[in-house]
């Protein structure tokens, strides 16, 4: 009988946080955006708030526009910590260790101090604008440094790198090194290790990358409402102004349970490839 | 073929990557610590307006920081807050992560599924999806719905941590103590907790940052109270760039790269006491992950 209540001593408590804070917010959420109005007003099931956010152009240019930053922001990202993580697993040595410290250092940083920091480097009358114009390199401040989608992209690939990084640096911890001896025995250049050895094996770490940092890319409404302007405006900001400047929770909801939804068919796709390229190699 | 030019390719593999790795982890420090260095720089500026030239050396910013209220309210909110989330998130992950690697029992799936799948719900949909909740529900937004959702998503990253430290040593420990008269406590107390003391050690610090530099959740969940990057952020939204900020970011950032490195040592030398070497150290930043 004492074995028994084991489970429940060990995991009552956070999962009762969970299912009362977590689960049950998520479903009321749901509930609201399929709904007019609050929750007890009880008008009926409604799928008009969908309808409104799916049907609106403006709504879908911003998706494009969160699409294009996101994706950027990733690209660069994976293009900085592949090389990156190579070197940590492989080259640094004596300063592996150190320079894990400064990416786990770099993600503690506060991101709102670091979005303020780029903001001070960009804009009109910012560093980078008047140091070039003191050194003679332009005669007028470029613009199109702050509140642009440059910005944005700047500011977004510094904020998750540390978790790009990170999981690609482990699935290449992980590799037995004698394959890539093998691989240059048999006659394989390096370019050829690289992509038939290298990256099937540290694929799964760039799958782990994609679910920590892509879908946050895409919700992340922060760095876009600070350096974004109306050029960088993106997903996040549409979820902020529904709830907070239009009092439309039924909106904000609704656009909230689609992203969520868009996220959640993302992970699947991303988890499916990556078990069959496993299987294929 | 193969054999004329191995040698070639051979040298170069060897020079010019090493000056590349150089380059490379020279360009990522720059960008990531270079921007709050500038910014660090500025907090020193004798003009109100952060901008070139140089103006001259003064401390009169961290002054009118420490005698600005709001300032002053946002940071000690951030700083209770954070402490009470890393304590409860503690215990929480550490009970979790034992129940859910150690125990057997019917459910045991889902309920992993269900801490997991916090980890992958990006914080805004939390952050929404608490406002909303609260508002039905007809509770006003204070500091302690701000602490409670952020102990939501952070305990489940103890939870990640503090698993991937159970799995990684051998059960054949516990049952020994066991077997030698130890009772379920003292188990945990004498064999568990020494092993998983520096994955707890990193949760912890995780806790707190993840909790401290919160904005989404805090932002929606808040209400009228206001944390350190809320506040941050509603001073950028309204008004230029200001000195003041820089001032008290300055602090801010000195502080958690003291805590970084503090908790560094602090696993380091809990690690060596198991005498463990640097393979598990960097198990405990990569462990969670995978």
């Amino acid at each position: 009988m004492r074995e028994r209540l084991r489970p429940l001593s060990f995991l009552g408590p956070p999962t009762a946080v969970l299912a009362f804070f977590f689960l049950a917010p998520m479903v009321v959420m749901l509930v609201i955006a399929l709904q007019y109005g609050v929750l007890s007003g009880g008008s009926g099931w409604t799928l008009t708030n969908f309808g409104n956010v799916l049907g609106d152009s403006l709504y879908r240019d911003v998706a494009l526009t969160t699409f294009q930053i996101a994706t950027a922001a990733m690209i660069i990202q994976l293009a900085i910590a592949v090389p990156l993580a190579y070197v940590l697993a492989y080259k640094a040595g004596r300063f592996e260790l150190g320079l894990l410290l400064f990416l786990v250092l770099a993600d503690e940083l506060n991101p709102m101090v670091r979005i303020y920091a780029w903001r001070m480097l960009l804009g009109r009358e910012g560093l980078i604008n008047t140091a070039l114009m003191e050194i003679g390199l332009i005669n007028v401040p470029i613009d199109a440094l702050l509140f642009s989608k440059f910005a944005v992209i700047v500011v977004l690939s510094t904020s998750y790198l540390t978790y790009t990084v990170i999981p690609i640096y482990a699935a290449m911890k992980a590799i037995d090194r004698n394959l890539f001896e093998a691989a240059r025995d048999l006659g394989a250049g390096w370019f050829t290790t690289a992509r038939r050895v290298l990256l099937p094996l540290i694929a799964p770490g760039v799958f782990v990358a994609l679910l920590l940092v892509y879908i946050p890319l895409f919700t992340d409404f922060a760095s876009p409402a600070l350096v974004g302007g109306t050029e960088g405006y993106m997903l996040g900001n549409v979820v902020n102004d529904l709830v907070l400047e239009s009092g439309d929770l039924n909106g904000g909801a609704a656009m909230s349970m689609l992203m969520l939804g868009a996220s959640a068919l993302f992970a699947i796709v991303a988890y499916r490839l990556t078990k069959i390229r496993q299987l294929e190699s | 073929m193969a054999g004329s030019t191995r040698p070639i390719g051979q040298r170069l593999r060897r020079g010019a990557p090493r000056a590349a790795s150089v380059a490379l982890v020279a360009f990522v420090l720059v960008v990531l610590f270079g921007p709050v260095l500038v910014l660090a720089l500025f907090s020193f500026n004798d003009s109100s307006i952060i901008s070139l030239p140089w103006e001259g050396f003064t401390t009169d910013w961290y002054v009118e920081a420490w005698g600005n209220d709001q300032a002053r309210d946002a940071v000690v909110n951030s700083l209770v807050i954070a402490t009470g989330v890393t304590i409860v998130s503690l215990v929480f992950g550490a009970a979790a992560a034992w129940g859910l690697t150690r125990l057997r029992f019917r459910g045991r799936g889902a309920i992993a599924g269900l801490h997991g799948s916090v980890l992958v719900v990006p914080w805004l949909m939390i952050g929404v999806a608490g406002l909303i909740f609260f508002s039905e529900l007809g509770v006003s937004l204070s500091l302690e719905t701000i602490a409670i959702m952020h102990l939501v998503v952070t305990f489940p990253l103890v939870v990640a941590i503090v698993s991937a430290g159970l799995v990684r040593f051998q059960r054949s420990l516990e049952e020994a103590a066991i077997d030698l008269g130890a009772s379920q406590l003292q188990m945990l107390r004498y064999v568990v907790l020494p092993q998983i003391a520096p994955s707890l050690a990193a949760a912890g610090i995780f806790a707190f940052a993840w909790s401290f530099n919160n904005f989404e959740i805090s932002f929606f969940t808040g209400g009228f109270e206001q944390t350190f990057p809320v506040w941050v952020f509603s001073i950028l939204r309204q008004s230029e760039n200001l000195p003041l900020v820089n001032a008290v970011s300055t602090v801010i950032a000195v502080v958690q790269i003291v805590a970084v490195f503090g908790a560094w040592r602090l696993i380091k030398m809990l690690s060596h006491r198991r005498g463990d070497d640097k393979g598990q150290l960097t198990d405990l930043v990569t462990g969670a992950v995978r």
